[in-house]
């Protein structure tokens, strides 16, 4: 009984629009699924694709069991999925509790109470709740972009590369909160290129290669995997 | 004393033009083309305000009001039937769509109310004379309601979840789909209280001098290089640039006749585009 299901999406972008050439994917209620796969596989595509970004040309999205196919993305993000995407991912010339506000559009009555909570998990954004978000350093600016989607209560939460450009140690602490997020309940679709470290936290893992399914299974599996181990983890 | 005296025409002529500019800025900012269809809806606001005031015998700040309400609903009608549809096929179009459109528009009002010249109905007043400077009440009134005008669009945009998702628009609309946000909304909206920025600025102009049905075309440069100036999609960018074409075209008379004031406008936009692209605000909307 999966929270998130997408099945045989064909999607893509204008004139190249078979870029996923039928794809699966399903997040389950709690769990934590990551997708690997080089760059360019089309992972992306398939998170802009599920949040309504993108109309796919065939294939079905369905979220706790509603269709949500082809729906635009504020209809999406009320329906209970928030998406971080890889990049633009924060209002630049709004300071950081502006952001946090936008991040809680949809449901303003919980926003002064879920800005505490967001200062609480993560204090470098109450310190520096005044300043632009432009200011904020590539790792402050993935917190603030997580934050901002937990500002709803989502059911459903999709991450597209969160700790790309981040530091080894604020990795590490983002996997942290990842974590902790999903332990309370949330289902997260995690994209990452740090393949070792996105493995170790999910449950289960997609595979991705040109556009295509090239391996799901449990997460713990697939690390061990000797030819999994080569391609992707360097060893 | 007379640089003086010009540079505080300036700063009052200045100060009324921001009022039409940062419509312009704020369609920019959010629409992302430039809307020159602006010089007819400053044309039916000054209209609308002066049917208000001189047919139904309004004070000027209710006058005022109407001539935000009547240029605001045809703003955001133009950009309902005509301005949406043409925003697909880019900037270019768009911005020549909305020349069409204004030239329509203004030969719409020329219609209703003929090319003479007409005049609110306004107190006579004494112009006032401090320390050797001329000012006349009226356009220190002027002044008065522009900064509160601005002012109160400040404080909406700054305060306000409405105003707040109108610059997250601004800042990146794909973001602010994602985060629930109703773009065609936000593009009513704006297009709303730009062009009733724009009727306001109309009448607040016309009510110094006269107004026909070239009100707006007369002023389009002007604000349009205030815009272009402050960084076109910057609002306080808008009021800066509008100070500067103000005192500029104000100063420009110690070395031109009036009728050459224009050149002003044309000189600033020539100098910005050329030394700083982005304006002295650059692009950032608020
Ligand atoms: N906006 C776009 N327009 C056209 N092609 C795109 C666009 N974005 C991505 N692509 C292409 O789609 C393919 C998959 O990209 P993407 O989903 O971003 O890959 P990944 O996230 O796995 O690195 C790539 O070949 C890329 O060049
Ligand atoms: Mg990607």
């Amino acid at each position: 009984m999966s929270e998130l299901f997408a099945r045989a999406i064909v999607a893509g972008y204008g004139a190249a629009d078979e870029i996923l050439k039928g794809v699966d994917f399903a997040v389950g209620k709690g769990e934590i699924v990551c997708i690997i796969g080089p760059n360019g596989a089309g992972k992306s595509t398939l998170l802009k694709t599920i949040s309504g970004l993108l109309r796919p040309k065939s294939g079905t999205v369905s979220l706790d069991g509603k269709d949500i196919t082809g729906r635009l993305p504020r209809e999406i993000a009320r329906a209970g999925l928030a998406y971080v995407p890889q990049e633009h991912n924060i209002f630049p010339s709004m300071t950081v509790r502006e952001n946090l506000e936008m991040g809680g559009y949809i449901d303003p009555g919980a926003v002064p109470r879920r800005i505490v909570r967001a200062m609480e998990r993560f204090p470098v954004l109450g310190t520096k709740q005044r300043h632009a978000a432009r200011t904020l350093s590539g790792g402050e600016r993935q917190i603030l972009a997580m934050a901002m989607a937990l500002m709803v209560e989502p059911s459903v939460l999709m991450l597209d590369e969160p700790s790309a450009g981040l530091s080894p140690l604020a990795a590490e602490k983002l996997f942290d909160a990842i974590v902790e997020i999903n332990r309370e309940g949330l289902s997260i679709g995690i994209v990452e290129q740090n393949a070792s470290e996105a493995l170790a936290i999910s449950s289960k893992a997609y595979i991705l290669v040109d556009g295509r399914n090239s391996r799901t299974g449990d997460a713990a599996e697939l690390a061990a995997n000797p030819e999994i181990r080569r391609i992707f983890l360097g060893g | 004393m007379e640089v003086a005296q010009l540079v505080l025409n300036g700063v009052m002529a200045g100060t009324v033009l921001a009022v039409p500019a940062i419509g312009l800025t704020a369609i920019f900012a959010v629409l992302r083309f430039t809307n020159f269809a602006l010089a007819s809806h400053m044309t039916i606001g000054a209209f609308a305000g002066f049917v208000a005031n001189t047919t139904f015998g309004l004070p000027i700040v209710p006058s005022l009001a109407t001539a935000f309400l009547v240029s605001g609903f045809f703003g955001w009608m133009s950009d309902e039937f005509v301005l949406r549809r043409l925003r697909a096929s880019g900037f270019v179009t768009t911005a020549i769509g909305s020349i069409a459109l204004t030239i329509a528009l203004e030969n719409f009002v020329r219609f209703g109310f003929g090319n003479q010249m007409r005049g609110y109905d306004l107190p006579l007043r004494r112009d006032w004379v401090i320390q050797g400077l001329r000012v006349s009440p009226q356009q220190v009134e002027n002044l008065a309601i522009a900064v509160v005008v601005v002012a109160l669009l400040f404080a909406f945009l700054a305060l306000t979840r409405t105003g707040k998702a109108m610059r997250a628009v601004a800042d990146n609309p794909m973001l602010a789909s994602i985060k629930g946000i109703n773009s065609d909304t936000v593009a009513r909206l704006v297009s709303f209280i730009a062009m009733g920025l724009a009727g306001l600025g109309g009448m607040l102009t016309g009510l110094d001098t006269t107004i026909d049905p070239l009100v707006g075309f007369r002023t389009i440069l002007s604000v349009f290089a205030a815009a272009v100036v402050g960084g076109l999609g910057s609002i306080p960018g808008a009021v800066v640039g509008a100070l500067v074409v103000g005192i500029g075209e104000e100063l420009s008379l110690l070395f031109l006749t009036p009728a050459y004031r224009t050149a002003v406008g044309f000189l600033a936009i020539l100098l910005v585009l050329t030394l700083r692209p982005r304006g002295i605000l650059g692009q950032r909307a608020y």
